[in-house]
């Protein structure tokens, strides 16, 4: 079934997506560097620089032309900026964040040569060229100042030597460090050397030396810029790497080389330099990871769900041979061996587990690229504040993540943040600050979208719902703010009477909020008009595995997830009181809503009149008592889908194989509460938007 | 396991020089069904089935096969057919729709034929009103004896719970 050209392609556009992603990063730290007006760090750049060039070499191999001629072009333009010939300004860097989406929609193309992007892609790449590189000034070569060997300067390459000038023109003094480094590790001994540097010094270029090394090891000259003094250096360098010198300063003019006397004015597109081949640089780059297929790992979990049944099939023999004394000494010993077992099958499914999982980074780096974007098309400041970006989500999630957190940014901007004059009159700063949290909580992975814009009015949102017949007036005057407030989340509800080309084209809040219980989700709104708006989603950190609560209702086995479950009390039928046709009890004082299940999924007659209990639920600040008829344990649960013809069926999470060919349903909570407290209309609402 | 992805149709047996198609027949709530033995994985002798609350009544609930949760459907019903309620079913199959394994309920598996192109009315050419799962009615020899024919329907299993 897979087609290995079709296995190269998927490789090609996993290597090409990070590769974008990672050039959309870059790109922000650019940014804010520049808007800092912080020194940019030539590093950087030069980074930028490789992952278009990495890109333009693959998108060639594969056939992606739109890709590589975009690619081509910015290549030019980065070699400009990195070689000093063009500034960093905000024209460029337009040009450049365009150039992400760009990428993306090429690289989603089902034709990778449609002639429709044609024109599209000519018109980038003419917008490209049209930044010019500037002549660098000319001036006395500051190269000059130092007597460098001929030798040396001969084999820079043109960016190491651009690099060389600036230094010195920026007062950095040169240094020359002679360090032996290990022949099989030394890419990785450069890149430490690095990182070691970074703060003190640049490192300009490193040649091996004529001298010294043996068989294992190499002698580098590596050449060091840096403006602390000698000394300090001296202090961080030597013992550690080997010596260390001044270069020394020239007294009088040096006779060079030709080629350093001629700098070429125009863009040169260069072939790669040696160092800079394509399938190195990205080898490099991965080198401590690697990429899986999510499928393969569900596959491993399956195995691992299996094997699991297989140890508590075991589990129930050597329990029959128990009530037999004959084997004693053998059971125990057996006994032994399975817990041994159950440990180590424990921590592989802990093992695949944390495999798939990814920081939210991921999806925080490409809403930070929404937010520049958006805050320009709409001129407004927006502040960016991050925190968490570290949080692990399984990768499923983060997938599925993005689209309903894109539009929550774009809402918070689009309709939150007001415009920099509005603020200032209601005495905020004309900066608006969105801020993108991230943390766990319990087995739960907590996200907040928040805003110090302008809030929500919850009487419009009332008066939209009436007027568009989502809700009838009478109704409407008993709602809560809070209720008022969930409207927000009704299909078909928009409040903002100016349709905007942002929020005209993106999904509503009813699809996010869809989206969001598909993964088992909660989402909440708190809301102060003139304050700001926070959206909370609570989402489980993985979906694959579960702990559940298991229990039986009429008969029938079901599973419930344990995040969804605060405690289990026995079910006494007098207490029962209705209010507003629901039925309550009251626990420790407060009033609790239940569900009998067994009336809720239409069983009849079969469950039991006493011995009850009540399961008390809690999503986000709701709780909910789900009446079962026995609780049987607790387990953890491999959640399996429900096949797609049964997709439609709401209540369910997916089924969960008990072993000895039995299946619970896992009761899908938020669901549950969703029809409990909003009615199945809102769940019939939502199943016919699409 | 997986389902294959290919779309396993009533399309001729390319082995075949007469383009001939190899047909399962089952019996199930008194009807003879067919279906073509490419889409068909696995005949199974039936799991514990586990209920689906809420699903609509042509579903009798879910199985499952070797770790892999398997919906289990009822033939009759989910071709509007007027049945007396069904007994126990005797055999499970497991039919490829192209997208999922869908287990159908049976009771009993017949046999398979092979049937050529002048055995299989086509359900577009016979103008009755079909079930969109029906793709037409295939001519058997018959088992019994009193009867010369028998008659298949024969089911499309792309459209079978497929898109």
């Amino acid at each position: 079934m897979s087609d290995p050209r079709d296995n190269v392609q998927q490789e090609f556009l996993a290597e090409a997506q990070e590769l974008v992603e990672a050039l959309s990063r870059d790109l922000l730290l650019l940014d804010e560097a520049h808007h800092g007006n912080e020194r940019i760090d030539p590093a950087l750049i030069n980074e930028i620089f490789r992952s278009v060039h990495t890109l333009k070499g693959i998108a060639g191999m594969f056939g992606y032309k739109h890709v590589g001629a975009v690619a081509h072009a910015l290549e030019d333009l980065l070699d400009d900026l990195r070689l000093g010939r063009t500034p960093v300004g905000s024209q460029l860097l337009d040009l450049l964040f365009d150039s992400v989406e760009r990428f993306q929609r090429l690289l989603a193309l089902d034709d990778p040569q449609s002639p429709d992007e044609e024109p599209g892609v000519q018109a980038y790449i003419a917008a490209i060229r049209s930044i010019g590189a500037e002549p660098e000034p000319e001036e006395g070569d500051p190269l000059d100042k130092y007597a460098i060997e001929p030798a040396v300067l001969s084999v820079l390459t043109e960016y190491e030597e651009h690099r060389l000038r600036a230094c010195i023109r920026e007062g950095l003094k040169l240094y020359r460090l002679r360090a032996a480094f290990d022949l099989t590790a030394i890419d990785d001994s450069i890149e430490t050397l690095r990182d070691v540097a970074r703060d003190d010094a640049e490192i300009v270029t490193y040649l091996p030396s004529m001298e010294g090394g043996n068989e294992d090891t190499i002698e580098l000259v590596v050449l060091l810029a840096s403006r602390v003094p000698e000394d300090d250096l001296k202090a961080h360098f030597e013992g550690r790497y080997g010596t260390i010198e001044a270069l020394e300063e020239r007294t009088h003019l040096p006779t060079l080389p030709p080629r350093l006397t001629s700098i070429p004015s125009a863009a040169v597109s260069m072939g790669p330099h040696p160092e800079e081949d394509p399938s190195q640089a990205s080898l490099r780059s991965v080198a401590n990871s690697v990429r899986v297929d999510i499928r393969k790992l569900d596959h491993l979990m399956n195995v691992v769900g299996e094997l699991a049944l297989v140890r508590s099939a075991v589990n129930r023999i050597v329990d029959r041979f128990k009530s037999e004394s004959m084997h004693r000494q053998s059971l125990m010993d057996l006994d032994r061996i399975g817990r041994g077992f159950e440990r180590q099958l424990s921590e592989l499914r802990t093992g695949i587990l944390d495999v798939r999982m990814v920081p939210l980074g991921q999806v925080f780096n490409k809403l930070a690229r929404i937010v520049r974007q958006v805050a320009r098309e709409r001129d407004k400041q927006v502040r960016l504040v991050v925190t968490g970006a570290n949080t692990e989500v399984d990768k499923l999630i983060v997938e599925e993540l993005t689209d309903p957190l894109m539009h929550l940014v774009r809402n918070a901007i689009d309709h939150g943040i007001e415009p920099a004059d509005a603020r200032n009159r209601v005495a905020k700063p004309s900066e608006g600050t969105l801020a993108l949290n991230a943390y766990h909580k319990g087995s739960n992975v907590v996200i907040e979208v928040e805003d110090d814009g302008g809030g929500m009015n919850a009487h419009q949102l009332r008066e939209a719902a009436v007027s568009r017949g989502l809700l009838s007036a009478d109704a409407s005057h008993e709602l809560t703010r809070q209720e008022m407030l969930n409207l927000v989340f009704l299909p078909g509800l928009s409040t903002t009477s100016e349709i905007t080309d942002l929020s005209g084209r993106g999904v509503g809040m009813d699809v996010v909020k869809t989206n969001i219980l598909r993964l088992g989700g909660m989402i909440s709104i708190a809301s102060e008009q003139g304050s700001g708006t926070k959206i909370t989603v609570t989402l489980p950190i993985t979906l694959a595995i579960i702990r559940a609560l298991i229990v039986t209702v009429a008969s029938r086995t079901f599973a419930l997830p344990i995040t969804a479950v605060r405690e289990a009390i026995p079910y006494v039928p007098e207490d029962v009181r209705t209010i507003q046709g629901r039925e309550v009890i009251t626990l420790r004082g407060e009033t609790l809503p239940i569900c009998d299940l067994a009336r809720l999924f239409g069983f009849r007659g079969s469950s039991r009149k006493e011995g009850r209990f009540v399961v008390v639920g809690s999503m986000g600040n709701r709780e909910l008592g789900f009446v079962v008829d026995e609780l049987i344990g607790q387990d953890d649960v491999i959640i399996k889908a429900l096949g797609k013809s049964l997709s439609s069926v709401r209540g369910f999470a997916g089924a969960t194989d008990l072993g000895d060919q039995k299946v619970a349903l896992v009761l899908d909570a938020p669901a549950l509460f969703t029809e409990h407290f909003d009615g199945p209309g809102a769940l019939r609402a939502l199943e016919t938007h699409p | 396991m997986n389902p294959t992805g290919q779309r396993a149709t009533l399309a001729p047996d390319l082995d075949s020089e007469t383009g001939a198609v190899a047909v399962l027949a089952v019996l199930a709530g008194d009807e003879a069904y067919g279906f073509p033995l490419s889409a068909v994985r696995e005949i199974l002798v039936p799991p514990p089935l586990t209920e689906v609350p809420r699903a609509p009544e042509h579903f009798l609930g879910v199985i499952t096969v070797r770790g892999q949760i398997i919906t289990l459907i009822d033939l009759p019903k989910m071709l509007h057919l007027e049945v007396e309620q069904t007994e126990a079913y005797g055999r499970v199959l497991l039919v490829d729709n192209g997208e999922e394994l869908i287990g159908v309920a049976v009771d009993r598996v017949i046999q398979v034929y092979r049937m050529e192109p002048n055995q299989i009315e086509y359900a577009s050419a016979m103008g009755a009103e079909l079930s969109e799962y029906v793709v037409g009615v295939g001519r058997v020899p018959s088992a019994s004896a009193t009867d010369s024919e028998d008659m298949l329907i024969l089911i499309d299993p792309v459209s079978l719970l497929g898109e």
